[in-house]
């Protein structure tokens, strides 16, 4: 749990002195009301002048000392807990970075993204808040008992008093407010999805008329918000006078104890005074440290949070071994099954053998969860296969350097991430070190410098909201020019070309064709018209591999490839005769 | 103060400051004020009470310090040594007791009535902010992002609920006490008000000018933190393309470089920030000593008495501490008032117009639907439809298809009146639409879309959307004709299964043959399906096909969509191109044509070159 904070080592000196700093500044602090019951009982009321300005004096720079050292502290805290959090936060992210996806995927990317950014402020925020404020806090609480006691020791009968039933009260009000804020928390949450539901089914909404429906729908879950609210309200609305109540008799009883030690000429009238406001003091510290505990407990579950991520070891481990050159651009795959950790052994893949050649131009095709995106997963190893191998230019991927590897493979992904920057930056992901002209004849392939060029500021136009004024096609264009550019021996097109119509696609295979005519190709689709013109389709279905010929050869002797046919071209030779 | 009120928790990684440094200014602020005012007034009682508990409360914590001072007052200082006079102190002590008591009553009212105030006043603005939301025109929905509706409703709201529950208390009791401290300090000694005045100068200088700098420091960071938050955000999410092209280590290297970044931004702020409380304090203590040496000086020369002096120690403390609140607060305020105003933008839009009135009978509808002389545009200059014809008879199963941004989904919107023609008219079975109640209107239609539509409720439920006086044998029988029946009941709970947020624990299949259940029980006479299977796989959508057809038996269907498959058996086929119908007919007979069906037959479903 607290092996977080071994990053605070490298900072130990700033982190040690800032607390010491602290200390100066509390002791300044704490010898203050002192000094003023020294100008109120020995200047003002025996009316000495120089007395007055005397300690006036040294009250100030008392004063400036103990601000300098409070300066002092925050800065040192905030050099420990600032330098602390970077570091700890250049960790998580590389640690991130280095994940596999079936890591990633059960994290799921919000999640990641959450500890990345709020439990890391999070836990910043307390580091520098125990550095300053729980020792502040807690010193002030100390030494307001001790200056108290100092002055007069039946003040602690005050103390002994108050004390426990100012901490009792707090300790059950907010232990019994715990579950009514998580309850607030939930209805918010019922109230939120009901307006989000409203407001993006607002269409089927209004369709079916039943907008009073929904008007009673939120209203319960507008009043049962409200009603959690009042009772958290309510309860809360308790504490307040409560502690105040504690706290001011207690000044009260100090102002009588100080009365009879004052006739027994144990005390001064400045001192009763210097007592109440050490008094406060005390109190406040109580309250703050309740509310540190508070914090902290809360800042624990983010501590845990990210000491899973720290304790995460990479799935994926890449290997040593380079290529031996022998073949270039072949994949193949040996028996290999494939299942995801959590599916409960259901195997995505099962038993698969096939053999992809250099240059080749291939398919696979198959119903939703047949495991197509599975399959070429494999491939750059974004999973790795549970039983059977997989090789690429002859050498089991797992062997590999799995940077050498995917340097070889360009994937176009299903779904199309662009990142902000450029169009261009975008496309040079491919290829960091490549021309403008390059780029740009890497875009032509993928006719994507059609709609570029159009746009106003081409090539240097801006990519904001990752692409969202893009459409799914230009999407979709961007992330092949983008392997285009790349220039491997493989490159796996997942399902990413399903935004085209037949047309750009067509005009598109043409072009991949001729630029990149030594390239292995391997193209996921759902429609047989964009692929029927491949080398080989793979076919598979629920795992296994069906049939994996040519699209004539497909349609003769494979009983799931006609199923697919005829329900997306059925009757098509009748009318227009075109296939 | 209650650990609940910690605004810092909150606020998250702005730090203590980030509420007075973000604070935004309305962008008019007097009238939204009014309209806010007219809504706290609805609970008129409840403010009025709440106003005159405050000032109670004020005057008590004014009076405190007073009392207290009388009650050591007793204690006498002369020749002879100290004297206690314990009958007259022990008086002072229970006036005091009694005043400490009734400040503790009357917070506790002050809590619980300006929470009752808050969470009412909250409530009804939700609850207008709603009704309104739900008659907003579909054209309103479209325009605006959703999220920022959503954080009107979320994030607005909340900021007006703790204004009024906290910001308006604090920014009064502040003002009163600042007020009430002031005349009491004149009353005593106008000499020594003018000396503690000085301080405050002071102190409002000092702090406004420590708060630019500060300002600039926290801005900064938050920019910063925000970049490298954005960062992460998009390198994780987009993981899988920053693996595939191995840019782990420049997502690395470029977040180094961000971070070191935040941190030195990070390190001045805290130290700028850590500045502004040693100061204040420091000056608070010169205002102390100020009016110690200077009232001793007055007090030898007999000008005010002992007692004075210290009153007016205790006074100048109490008078100074709201002024940084104050400043607060009123930023707050702010921040709400622009908050109200947005709310307001969305109240006072304008709703959806319902002007029908003619008599029609949805049990009676045949289903006869004509378009004549269409024209529609979005933006204005940039026109969709251009005298668009079209009629469908009653029972007829019509496909529209064209390319995209041809507008063939903008007839459906047309149809049910989400948005209003610009010049032409529709009728149905005669009855201009726009006579016809909207809710009789549409509940002659029922739509099937792209995007299923589902709510966190039961699938019961959902499909009950279609009717909502259906019995559950209805349900399972419209279930059944949508081919829903068979995967419902393999659910562990069946149909009571409880959808989570969109349906998202149902396939997208299973989902749409949820929404044409939905619009199986509705049994309307007339069907809209828009793109109603193009996210499904081709296996999945025969289907929902076969769903679909049962769905379309005797009834007016207009199918929009994009595969060959779904438009193939439809009666008639009709090419939307140029805002005009190019061509109708059946799929034989417009592929005969050569004309645009065919070119589109040929780009969109063959595959060849063009």
């Amino acid at each position: 749990m607290l092996k977080i904070f071994r990053y605070l080592k490298p900072y130990m000196l700033f982190a040690l002195l800032a607390p010491l700093c602290m200390v100066g500044e509390v002791m300044m602090d704490l010898f203050q009301p002192k000094l003023m019951s020294i100008i109120v009982d020995d200047g003002v009321l025996g009316q000495d002048m120089d007395l007055i300005i005397s300690t006036g004096i040294k009250m100030l720079l008392l004063l400036i000392a103990g601000g300098a050292c409070g300066i002092a502290a925050s800065g040192f805290s905030g050099v420990a807990s600032q330098s602390f959090a970077r570091d700890l936060r250049v960790d998580v992210f590389e640690k991130v970075m280095g994940l596999s996806f079936q890591q990633t995927d059960k994290f799921t990317t919000g999640s990641l993204v959450t500890r990345l950014t709020t439990d890391i402020t999070a836990i910043q925020q307390v580091v520098d808040f125990c550095m300053r404020m729980l020792i502040r806090d807690s010193l002030m609480f100390i030494g307001g008992i001790l200056m108290m006691l100092t002055m007069d020791l039946h003040f602690g009968l005050v103390l002994v008093a108050a004390l426990p039933i100012e901490i009792i009260v707090m300790v059950s009000v907010l232990r019994k407010a715990g579950p009514y804020f998580a309850q607030v928390a939930k209805r918010l949450d019922d109230v939120n999805s009901v307006v989000q539901e409203n407001v993006t089914g607002a269409r089927v909404v209004k369709a079916y008329v039943r907008e009073d429906h929904e008007t009673e729908r939120f209203t319960k879950a507008n009043v049962s918000l409200m009603e959690s609210n009042l009772k958290v309200a309510n309860l809360m609305a308790s504490l307040q006078p409560v502690l105040s109540i504690v706290m001011n008799f207690s000044v009260v009883a100090v102002i009588f104890i100080g009365g009879l030690q004052a006739q027994a000429a144990e005390i001064q009238i400045g001192e009763i005074m210097a007592a109440i406001t050490y008094l406060t003091r005390i109190f406040f510290g109580v309250m703050m440290m309740s509310m540190m505990f508070q914090t902290v407990s809360r800042a624990m579950a983010s501590v845990e949070r990210i000491n899973e991520v720290l304790g995460t070891e990479p799935a994926v481990v890449s290997g040593t071994a380079g290529f031996d050159g022998k073949q270039q651009g072949t994949v193949s795959f040996r028996n290999v099954s494939f299942s995801y950790p959590d599916s409960a052994g259901r195997p995505v893949i099962s038993g698969l053998s096939l053999d992809i050649g250099k240059g080749e131009n291939i398919a696979v095709l198959g119903a939703t969860g047949s495991g197509k995106s599975s399959l070429v997963n494999l491939i750059p190893r974004f999973y790795d296969p549970t039983e059977g191998e997989v090789l690429v230019d002859g050498v089991n991927v797992r062997d590999l350097s799995t940077e050498e590897l995917r340097e070889r493979i360009g994937i176009v992904l299903q779904k199309s991430e662009l990142f902000s920057g450029t169009v261009e930056d975008n496309i040079k992901w491919g290829d960091k070190d490549a021309a403008h002209e390059e780029v740009v004849s890497a875009a032509v392939t993928a006719q994507a410098d059609e709609f570029v060029s159009r746009m106003p500021d081409g090539y240097k136009s801006i990519i904001a909201e990752k692409g969202a004024s893009l459409s799914g096609g230009q999407k979709q264009r961007l992330s092949i020019s983008r392997a285009v550019l790349k220039k491997p021996e493989i490159i796996i097109f997942d399902d990413s070309t399903s935004a085209l119509d037949l047309g750009t696609e067509a005009r598109l295979r043409k072009g991949l064709r001729e630029k990149l005519s030594g390239t292995t190709l391997i193209t996921i689709a759902q429609r047989i018209a964009s692929v029927k013109d491949c080398d080989r389709i793979a076919v598979l279905d629920h795992g296994r591999l069906v049939g994996c010929d040519t699209h004539e050869n497909l349609l003769k002797t494979c009983e799931v490839y006609k199923d697919i046919y005829d329900s997306q071209v059925r009757s098509t030779d009748s009318a227009g005769g075109e296939l | 103060m209650p650990p609940s009120f910690n605004p810092n928790e909150k606020r998250g990684p702005g730090g203590p400051n980030a509420g007075r440094i973000n604070a935004e200014r309305p962008k008019d602020a007097r009238n939204t004020l009014k309209k806010l005012i007219i809504y706290i007034g609805r609970s008129k009682y409840l403010f009025f009470g709440l106003l005159g508990i405050m000032i109670t409360i004020t005057l008590l914590g004014l009076a405190a310090p007073l009392v207290q001072q009388k009650a050591i007052d007793f204690i006498r200082i002369d020749e002879n040594g100290v004297n206690v006079d314990f009958g007259g102190m022990g008086k002072a002590l229970i006036v005091l007791a009694v005043v400490y008591v009734l400040s503790s009553v009357f917070t506790y009212m002050q809590a619980i009535l300006s929470a009752k105030l808050s969470q009412s006043t909250v409530r009804i603005m939700r609850q207008d902010l709603f009704e309104s939301l739900v008659r907003l025109p579909i054209k309103y929905l479209d325009n605006h992002n959703h999220g920022d509706i959503m954080s009107r409703m979320t994030n607005d709201v909340e900021n007006i609920s703790t204004t009024i529950s906290q910001s308006i208390g604090s920014l009064i009791s502040g003002v009163l006490t600042v007020i009430g401290s002031l005349v009491i300090m004149l009353v005593y000694s106008p000499l020594l008000t003018l000396i503690s005045l000085s301080t405050i100068f002071l102190t409002v200088f000092v702090s406004g000018f420590l708060t630019k700098y500060m300002k600039k420091y926290f801005v900064e960071q938050q920019i910063l933190l925000g970049r490298l938050n954005g960062h992460v955000e998009e390198m994780v999410t987009g993981y899988r393309t920053v693996v595939a092209y191995g840019k782990e280590h420049d997502a690395v290297e470029d977040f180094r470089k961000m971070s070191d970044d935040l941190k030195k931004t990070g390190i001045k702020a805290q130290i700028f920030g850590g500045v502004m409380g040693p100061c204040m304090n420091i000056i608070s203590n010169i205002g102390f000593i100020l009016i110690a040496a200077f009232g001793g000086w007055l007090a030898i020369r007999n000008v005010i008495t002992i007692g004075t002096i210290q009153a007016f120690i205790l006074y100048s403390k109490q008078f100074s501490r709201p002024i940084n609140e104050i400043a607060n607060q009123y930023a707050n305020i702010q921040t709400a008032i622009a908050g109200a105003e947005r709310i307001f933008d969305v109240m006072e839009a304008d709703r959806e117009e319902d002007k029908g009135t003619a008599d029609f009978a949805v049990e009676k509808v045949r289903g006869d639907i004509l378009f004549e002389d269409i024209d529609f545009s979005y933006v204005p200059q940039k026109p969709v439809l251009r005298g668009l014809e079209l009629s469908v008879k009653a029972g007829q199963k019509i496909a529209i298809v064209g390319a995209t941004g041809s507008g063939k989904t903008t007839v459906v919107n047309l149809l049910t009146r989400f948005y209003p023609i610009d010049s032409g008219r529709i009728t149905i079975d005669g009855t201009d639409i726009c006579d016809i109640p909207m809710d009789k209107l549409r509940s002659s239609i029922a739509i099937v879309l792209q995007d299923t539509v589902l709510f966190k409720d039961t699938i019961e439920n959902n499909i009950r959307y279609g009717r909502a006086d259906a019995a559950p044998e209805d349900i399972k029988k419209a279930a059944a004709l949508a081919n829903a029946d068979e995967f419902i009941e393999r659910l562990p709970e069946g149909y009571q299964t409880v959808l989570s947020e969109g349906g998202s624990n149902l396939s997208q299949g299973q989902r749409q043959l949820l929404s044409i259940a939905r619009a199986v029980l509705a049994d309307p006479k007339i069907l809209i399906l828009d793109e109603a299977t193009s996210s499904v796989d081709t296996r999945t959508e025969m289907h929902i096909q076969s769903a679909m057809v049962s769905l379309m038996k005797n009834r007016t269907s207009l199918i929009i969509a994009h595969r060959l498959s779904t438009i193939r058996d439809a009666d008639v086929i009709v090419v939307i191109d140029g805002g005009k119908v190019a061509e109708s007919g059946s799929h034989e007979s417009l592929l005969a044509k050569k004309g645009r069906y065919y070119e589109l037959y040929r780009t969109q479903f063959a595959g060849s070159a063009t």
